[in-house]
Formats: structure tokens, C-alpha cells, sequence
């Protein structure tokens, strides 16, 4: 029943970025982390997607018909491994032999546009979402 | 012929917006993915009985611009298309309940309305 493989589509798309956004806050709430559990400062995370299969309806995985529309899913969290931002703050507790201290590089600007990007997406799968359900409905009108 | 072949000829179209919705939704999911390009149902020459044997062919869409990460979802392509599908497929469900209350007008021999 395609319906119901379209809401698992936009539901798919709806996880996606909403785990992107997350990743998103992680990294703006961390901005200025310089102690991690892995030593050294925070370093910045970015969500990686691919065209996935969604889980279809049991009736469509016996008639074999899936295949022709993705979902998509988080399939990876890349960690950006390039140097960090050195500051020169003498007093700072985890400054090193020269006043240096490491703090991540993250760009706030950046990850705000990010973040606004992550939740438009989301509206657009949820109005994708919204008019897969009223469609369902009127299906169901067809009874009355 | 069918009692009710435009009855018949109607729930096609419904099967056909449905797989063209789901087609729609999977862009929509995927506006985002890298190398992810857009897809679109073909619409079949005819609603009538071939139909029912293969699902209609999901083929490209030409003319979009592709973007450096190897995307090419236009979000406002989609969003036109989404409303388009839910305004015909609410246009085809009310034909096609016109159709079963003609249908049940015959039976009851136009005696209930």
C-alpha cells in the first residue's frame, strides 16, 4: 500500500533531521568545550545521510513491490579532525606551556544557518506527512 | 465491460497518485541526502485494464539543476506537485464516490436516495 509507505517516507525524513538538528545543538552547546572524555577540546559533529529503503507494510514485502522510493536515514556522524582554534589565554586552566589553550572550531553563524536548514526540512516532510494523511482520509471516506 | 468501468478506471488513478505521492515524499525525505537525485512517476497512456498488471515506471526528473553535493531535489518543484497530487486525488475519491452512490442508487432501484 503506497499510502502507507509515503508516511513512512516523510517519517523517515522527519528522524533524519531532527537527529541533525540534535547533532546541530550538540555542537553550539560545546562551542567552548575544552575537556572531553577522549582528552583534548570538543570536535565538531555533522550528520551524513543516504537514500535508505523504509521498512514497507508486511503485505508489500510478500508482493516484493518496494524498491522504486527511499527513505532516508542518518548513516553516519562525521567528526571534523582538523586542529583546533588556539587562543591565547595565560589563565585559562588548560592552557599549555606558551598560554595556549585549544578550543574546537565551530563556527556559531554556520551551525545556526545549519540548524534553520534541519528545521525547514523537517516542516517540508511534515506538510508531505500531513497531506499523505489527509489523502488516507478521504480514502476511508469512500466507506460512508 | 465491467458494471462500473469508470469506477474501475477511477481507483487506477488513486493507485497511481498514491505511487506518485510516495515517489514525492521520498524527494522530499531526501532534499538532503548527497548524490540523491529526483525521481517522478510516469503517467500511464491509459487508467484502463493494463494498468492493474505493472506498477507505473519510476523514471527521472529532467531539467533540474544539480547542486555540488550531486543533489538535485527542487523543494518548490516538490511542494507544487505535493498539493497537485492531494487536490486531484481528493477530486478522483469524490468522482469515485459519486460513482458507488449511482451505483447503489441502480440496486435500491432509485427507491433511497
Amino acid at each position: 500500500m503506497s499510502l502507507f509507505s509515503a508516511i513512512s517516507i516523510s517519517a523517515s525524513g522527519m528522524e533524519a533531521q531532527r537527529s541533525r538538528a540534535e547533532l546541530i545543538t550538540e555542537n553550539l552547546a560545546n562551542a567552548d568545550t575544552t575537556r572531553t572524555p577522549e582528552g583534548g577540546p570538543y570536535k565538531r559533529k555533522d550528520a551524513v545521510f543516504t537514500a535508505t529503503p523504509v521498512s514497507y507494510s508486511f503485505a508489500d514485502q510478500l508482493s516484493m513491490v518496494s524498491g522504486q522510493s527511499d527513505g532516508v536515514a542518518m548513516s553516519d556522524v562525521a567528526v571534523d579532525d582538523s586542529d583546533p582554534e588556539r587562543r591565547y589565554m595565560p589563565g585559562h586552566p588548560d592552557a599549555d606551556a606558551e598560554g595556549y589553550v585549544a578550543f574546537p572550531k565551530i563556527n556559531t553563524a554556520e551551525e545556526m544557518v545549519d540548524l534553520l536548514s534541519a528545521s525547514r526540512s523537517y516542516q517540508a516532510n511534515v506538510a508531505a506527512f500531513t497531506a499523505v494523511k489527509d489523502m488516507i482520509a478521504r480514502s476511508i471516506d469512500l466507506f460512508r | 465491460m465491467p458494471v462500473n468501468q469508470t469506477g474501475m478506471d477511477l481507483g487506477n488513478f488513486l493507485s497511481y497518485l498514491s505511487q506518485r505521492q510516495e515517489v514525492i515524499s521520498s524527494n522530499i525525505a531526501n532534499a538532503d541526502t548527497p548524490g540523491y537525485k529526483t525521481r517522478d512517476v510516469e503517467m500511464p497512456i491509459s487508467f484502463s485494464a493494463e494498468f492493474q498488471e505493472a506498477r507505473a515506471t519510476v523514471v527521472g526528473a529532467p531539467g533540474l539543476v544539480t547542486r555540488n553535493d550531486g543533489n538535485n531535489v527542487s523543494i518548490d518543484r516538490e511542494a507544487r506537485l505535493l498539493a497537485e497530487n492531494t487536490l486531484k486525488f481528493n477530486v478522483a475519491a469524490q468522482s469515485l464516490r459519486a460513482q458507488l452512490k449511482n451505483l447503489r442508487s441502480a440496486i435500491e432501484e432509485g427507491r433511497a436516495s
